[in-house]
């Protein structure tokens, strides 16, 4: 008797881990076709890359990042890209710690942290920056019966740091003149989370009115008045359910979210957001990097028309020379479709901007310099 | 059983004049007390079970969802295919198959080691230290593995890092566990193996394991269901991917909790919002599935009793 029930029990246990394996390696046997069914076409006019390739980092740059892997893998379809919103710094530590090919950043890396040092030390050669995509940062609001408005940078700064409380002031009816403006409170939004959205405003407040927003630029909010809300989707969705919101967006979201965008009077007429006026506002950027490394410096107080300065570059940060090959073919296959003509041009369409085509030529020289 | 009224119980005792009003009254209370107690602790239980299946159930009925991952989604915003789940459902069950091959051998021989052999200083040093370690939070875990794997030896994270953290918490689960179940064999089982000549490894082996064995694999299973939905150690140390990976030795593998917790940054965006609430209700029925496993075995095992 006790023999008998042994072998029954084992022989369950058995067929319990078989059935268990048996799970893992039935949803192995279809996977290659699953996974190669979206690579419609192979075309073979751009070198396509065969090894997966691993990098996180920015969440500013997640949309046109998630279209670029979508395109670039159903134009070749062995290769594989891996990109994980983590946020900028998380992307440099993973960087430095050799845990990716390559990082996404708002921002370049910093030599006050030290950090391209850090990062030629887990290269073996020096790390570059490289502008890939424009992020324009969108002034979103929601006021019934406004569809156009224009705000100049004081107005802005004014606004967000609670000076000016409601729609019908003065100081905005001056400036837009024919707009009926309602008496409605302004309720203004901003990212509870730590946003690279976040430091580039601020940043840009307090460059052009640091008497109305003195607190330096910082990836959290620092102003009195508003509520916090998570992550640019959250944003935008209370503006949009909010009567006399207001809130700074990545221009994406504002979209998505069918949000008004306010048009910018820097100075020389009012500018409103498009590709073209936010990618100016690069091109008018000065290099602060050396060589192939392209970080840049923003012009935020420029008074040239037709230019929308409130934009952030973002940076893909990639070594000068890998110690493995294979990772520099296909950083170099991947990157150069990403700053190619054909994929920038699909960008307005997630609500980025393009590279201008001067800074394309500059992005693909750099790139094709990775070894 | 039965369901005859309380009377035949406890029979009115004559001359006492039965339940005073006041013990009446004082049994409506706590029965009242004990059920609304009950009830309360239902409530989030139903509802989130309620909620996460209302939402996500109709992503589980795409055949999609089964059978592809998530390559070739662009931005959330801009994309309105669902897509599948196949990727991180796979790497949930490598993940835990490569857990369980490492955790249970080991736990099993701890659990045989404090029951048939030790004694003295070391196997109260062996108790008290598979005591502290249920006590880690599943985030240190994946620190120490973090700290090990990445900061001191400078190597790649791969999958199977997400299986060693998974292993420090499922081994006091079923060390202890398989314990209690090799406790429970009764020692007369033993002495007349012995008083046969059967050696002591021979008797632990062909007697008391078999005896306990459906015990032993119940908690292996329940331990291994705990470990499955475990969501901190798979942040730090799981890179997500969107395309399926089945080598737990190399690249990044997706599970379902880094599938919920990527897709639900664009939480606000409907196909997300359904790939994150397909994605829970996968999690939760894996989980169960695998609960219920262990207790059909637990329960058929017993019929042979």
């Amino acid at each position: 008797m006790n023999t008998k029930r042994i072998g029954a029990a084992a022989t369950l246990a058995l067929a319990g881990s078989l059935s268990l394996a048996a799970c893992g390696s039935a949803s192995n046997g279809g996977s290659t076709t699953s996974s190669s069914s979206t690579g419609a076409s192979d075309t073979a006019s751009s070198s396509c890359g065969t090894a997966p390739i691993k990098s996180s980092g920015s969440t500013a740059q997640q949309n046109a990042m998630d279209q670029a892997i979508a395109a670039y893998t159903a134009k070749c379809a062995s290769a594989k890209v891996t990109y994980n919103g983590v946020g900028s710094g998380q992307g440099i530590t993973d960087f430095i710690g050799k845990q990716t090919a390559f990082a996404g950043s708002d921002s370049a890396l910093s030599p006050d942290k030290g950090e391209p040092a850090k990062a030629q030390a887990a290269c073996g050669s020096p790390a570059w920056d490289l502008p890939m995509v424009v992020g324009p940062i969108a002034v979103a609001y929601n006021v019934k019966g406004v569809s156009k408005l224009t705000l100049t940078p004081d107005l802005i700064a004014k606004i967000f740091s609670g000076k000016i409380t409601k729609w019908d002031d003065p100081a905005i009816a001056a400036r837009n003149s024919g707009v009926s403006l309602p008496a409605t409170p302004i309720s203004v939004f901003f990212r509870s989370d730590s946003s690279g959205t976040t430091d580039n405003f601020t940043k840009y407040m307090n460059t052009v009115d640091p008497t109305d927003w003195p607190t330096k630029h910082n990836k959290s909010w620092d102003g009195k008045v508003g509520q916090g809300k998570p992550k640019s989707a959250g944003v935008g969705q209370a503006v949009q359910a909010t009567d006399g919101g207001i809130t700074y967006a990545e221009w994406s979201y504002a979209i998505v979210n069918k949000l008004n965008m306010a048009e910018l009077d820097s100075g020389a007429g009012p500018v409103a957001l498009t590709p073209e006026t936010a990618g100016k506002a690069i091109a008018a950027a000065t290099q602060t990097g050396t060589g192939n490394d392209l970080s840049l410096k923003l012009d935020y107080k420029t008074k040239a028309a037709g230019v929308y300065p409130i934009v952030l570059a973002t940076y893909e940060i990639v070594c000068s020379k890998y110690a493995d090959p294979t990772v520099a073919a296909n950083v170099k296959a991947f990157l150069t479709y990403m700053a190619s003509s054909e994929f920038q041009g699909t960008l307005a369409s997630v609500g980025s901007a393009p590279l201008p085509p001067a800074f394309q030529t500059k992005v693909q020289a750099a790139i094709q310099a990775i070894s | 059983m039965t369901t005859t009224t309380p009377e035949i119980e406890r029979p009115i005792v004559p001359g006492l004049g039965g339940r005073s009003a006041s013990r009446t009254v004082k049994n409506t209370v706590a029965t009242a007390a004990v059920w609304l107690a009950f009830l309360i602790a239902l409530i989030p239980l139903v509802w989130i079970l309620w909620t996460v299946f209302s939402r996500g159930f109709g992503s589980l009925l795409h055949v999609s969802w089964w059978q592809k991952d998530q390559s070739g989604a662009g931005a959330p915003a801009f994309d309105h295919s669902l897509r599948g789940a196949r990727h991180a459902v796979v790497g949930t069950l490598l993940m835990g198959l490569a857990t369980a091959v490492i955790a249970i051998p080991i736990a099993v021989l701890t659990a045989i080691y404090l029951v048939e052999y030790g004694r003295g200083r070391v196997a109260r040093a062996v108790s008290f230290m598979v005591d502290i370690m249920s006590g880690i939070p599943s985030i240190v875990a994946a620190l120490f593995v973090y700290a090990v794997w990445v900061t001191t030896l400078g190597w790649t994270l791969i999958p199977l890092c997400s299986s060693l953290a998974l292993v420090l918490l499922m081994v006091p689960v079923v060390t202890r566990s398989s314990e209690e179940m090799i406790k429970l064999v009764p020692n007369e089982l033993r002495e007349a193996s012995y008083a046969l000549g059967v050696p002591k490894w021979r008797t632990i082996l062909r007697v008391v394991l078999p005896t306990c064995f459906s015990g032993i694999v119940t908690g292996a299973l329940l331990g291994l269901a705990r470990v499955m939905g475990e969501t901190a150690p798979l942040l730090l140390l799981a890179s997500y991917t969107q395309y399926l990976n089945q080598n737990v030795f190399s690249g990044s593998m997706a599970a379902l909790p880094t599938l919920i917790n990527t897709q639900s940054l664009n939480i606000a965006v409907p196909i997300a919002a359904d790939r994150v609430w397909g994605a829970a209700c996968t999690l939760i029925i894996l989980v169960l599935a695998m609960n219920l496993l262990g207790r059909f075995i637990a329960r058929f095992a017993k019929v042979h009793k």
